[in-house]
């Protein structure tokens, strides 16, 4: 009896992580069957009703981004009626030379809100960081709301802060400001707090030995270890913005994603295209340059 | 010669165990005193007594005219600080900073104020840093970050930070631990010139690098003196009775110690 109950619990011992991980793998594939199960039920699980014809109209009116027609357009596009009266004539060169000119406008509002809000986030996450460092101790009364509010900002999409915003201060640039400055306010404040964390007690020792202040040690040993790895930080994050910012437009908060909006509800995927086009080119500009950046940083 | 340090029936305790228990010992200006002993022997806890990083428990103790058997107030502990230079184990700069800013930390006693903050340090400290590191031998490499050094480098660097402090008391906790032979002497004669005018208290644990660092050696076995000699007296029988396990865990530590303590194992060869 002692014999089989001591094998078994050799056995448990050699076998219970597998089992563990064994039943959270069937736990997974049992949810992913359900998703799929229910939806099929309900008649969900469908492509609509002509996905391919769909398809390809969408794919060729993308395959021609309207920004083309400012150089190879109809200077003269005529507009008739059943009976072939003129009703007007266009310029289709004008016309998106002018919407190329709003694209512009709308890229810098859209990198207004992520530049400012980025940085009034991480503004708002430094003192929370602090608190929240676990190696400066701060008192469980300061840290813990602290760590609370970082941690309900960074669950809080960008996009519902700005939903909420937009109804607090109106539509325009100050909701996205707002909205990205309170989401990244959270993801700032972790990132700090690891820096922090990750501070070099050594260097801080040796400043220590040869009589220096506290004022002399932050400034030569926690500053030059922390600094770096904040910038690196800020760049990151900052660049996420530039990203969430192009969506905040659909909002109401302006910059690209009115004009995103504006293009899908009009179906002009040729200008989706353009739209798009943009925000590619500026997200992987930012994100070389502050690659490059972190890396000479770090 | 005035005392550069005594220690008086001092006692140090961590967690009911005893560190350090030494009765006596004087060490007077300008000596080169080495501290030897076997892992866990007190060596560390002296030295960080002597820098003020650890109270005694019991006994006096006076390192450069301060009495610190209570803990001194922060002010004078940094002004203590300012007069004792350490060199610890390769582990003791600011890794960000280039060698010539850490070196430039060494004039932080005397600096103060703005330049302090935003390491702007005036043109003479500048002068006296770049002098620094070319007597080490590491001008060339003055503007590397530490953390991009090797680990003789970096002890160099520890040592022209030594310059600049211009210490009276020099603390050096086996600055050559991790150092091949030819950087451990060449990481001990720059000491030495380093400490010209100024007590130097080396922890070792080459026997071979004594006669570099020291004229008078101290062994400590069990945070306790066992022998207070001129270096020249210092022979493999002391060396090997120093690192010899204490007779409680004999039996277990023998073969380990063996194999680790080059001592104890000429003795075992013999």
């Amino acid at each position: 009896m002692i014999t089989v109950r001591t094998l078994e619990s050799r056995f448990l011992d050699r076998f219970a992580g597998r089992i563990g991980f064994l039943a959270l793998a069937l736990a997974y594939a049992l949810l992913v069957l359900a998703c799929l199960a229910s939806l099929a039920s309900e008649g969900e699980l469908t492509l609509g009703r002509q996905p391919l014809a769909n398809l390809v109209k969408t794919a060729g009116e993308f395959a021609r981004p309207s920004f083309l027609d400012a150089w190879f357009g109809n200077p003269h596009l005529e507009y008739r009626s059943d009976d072939g009266t003129l009703l007007r004539v266009e310029n289709r060169q004008e016309v998106e030379l002018a919407y190329l000119a709003g694209l512009g406008r709308a890229t810098w509002t859209t990198v207004r809100i992520a530049t400012l809000g980025s940085l009034l986030g991480a503004l708002l996450a430094l003192p929370l960081s602090v608190l929240t460092a676990r190696n400066l101790a701060a008192p469980r009364a300061l840290a813990w709301p602290a760590k609370t509010i970082l941690d309900v900002a960074r669950s809080i999409h960008t996009l519902v802060f700005g939903l909420v915003l937009v109804g607090i201060v109106g539509l325009g640039p100050t909701a996205g400001i707002l909205a990205i400055a309170l989401h990244s306010m959270g993801t700032y404040g972790k990132l700090f707090a690891e820096a922090i964390e990750s501070l070099d007690m050594a260097a801080i020792d040796a400043v220590r030995s040869v009589g220096a202040g506290p004022v002399q040690v932050f400034f030569n040993a926690v500053w030059p270890s922390v600094l770096p790895q904040f910038v690196s930080s800020h760049l990151y994050v900052w660049e996420f913005n530039i990203r969430d910012s192009t969506i905040l437009g659909i909002i109401g908060a302006g910059g690209l994603g009115l004009l995103i909006s504006e293009a899908t509800s009009l179906f002009q995927w040729g200008r989706l295209a353009t739209v798009l086009i943009v925000i590619v080119v500026l997200v992987a500009g930012f994100d070389a340059a502050s690659r490059r950046i972190r890396e000479a940083l770090l | 010669m005035s005392p550069c340090l005594t220690l008086d029936s001092l006692l140090c305790q961590a967690q009911g165990r005893t560190l350090l228990a030494i009765d006596r010992l004087t060490v007077v200006h300008g000596e080169r005193l080495a501290i030897i002993g076997a892992n866990g022997a007190g060596k560390s806890t002296l030295l960080r007594l002597l820098s003020g990083f650890l109270p005694p428990a019991s006994g006096a103790l006076e390192v450069l005219g301060r009495r610190m058997d209570s803990p001194l107030p922060p002010r004078e502990l940094r002004a203590l600080r300012v007069e004792v230079g350490q060199v610890m184990q390769g582990l003791h700069l600011v890794g960000r900073l280039s060698a010539r800013e850490n070196v430039l930390i060494g004039s932080l006693g005397r600096v103060s104020g703005w330049r302090s903050w935003l390491r702007c340090f005036p043109a003479d400290e500048l002068t006296r840093a770049a002098g620094a590191l070319h007597s080490v031998g590491l001008l060339a490499r003055a503007d590397t970050r530490a953390d991009r050094l090797s680990g003789g480098e970096r002890q160099k660097v520890a040592i022209a930070r030594l310059l600049l402090q211009r210490p009276r008391l020099i603390l050096a906790d086996e600055p050559t631990a991790a150092l091949d032979p030819a950087a451990a002497a060449e990481v001990c004669r720059l000491l030495v010139a380093a400490a010209a005018e100024a007590t130097l208290i080396s922890v070792v644990h080459n026997p071979s690098l004594l006669p570099l660092l020291a004229d008078r050696v101290i062994g400590l076995r069990l945070g306790r003196i066992a022998f207070d000699l001129p270096v020249a007296q210092v022979d493999e029988r002391r060396l090997v009775d120093l690192y010899r396990p204490a007779a409680g865990d004999e039996a277990s530590l023998r073969p380990a110690s063996a194999a680790i303590d080059p001592p104890a194992r000429l003795a075992a060869l013999s």
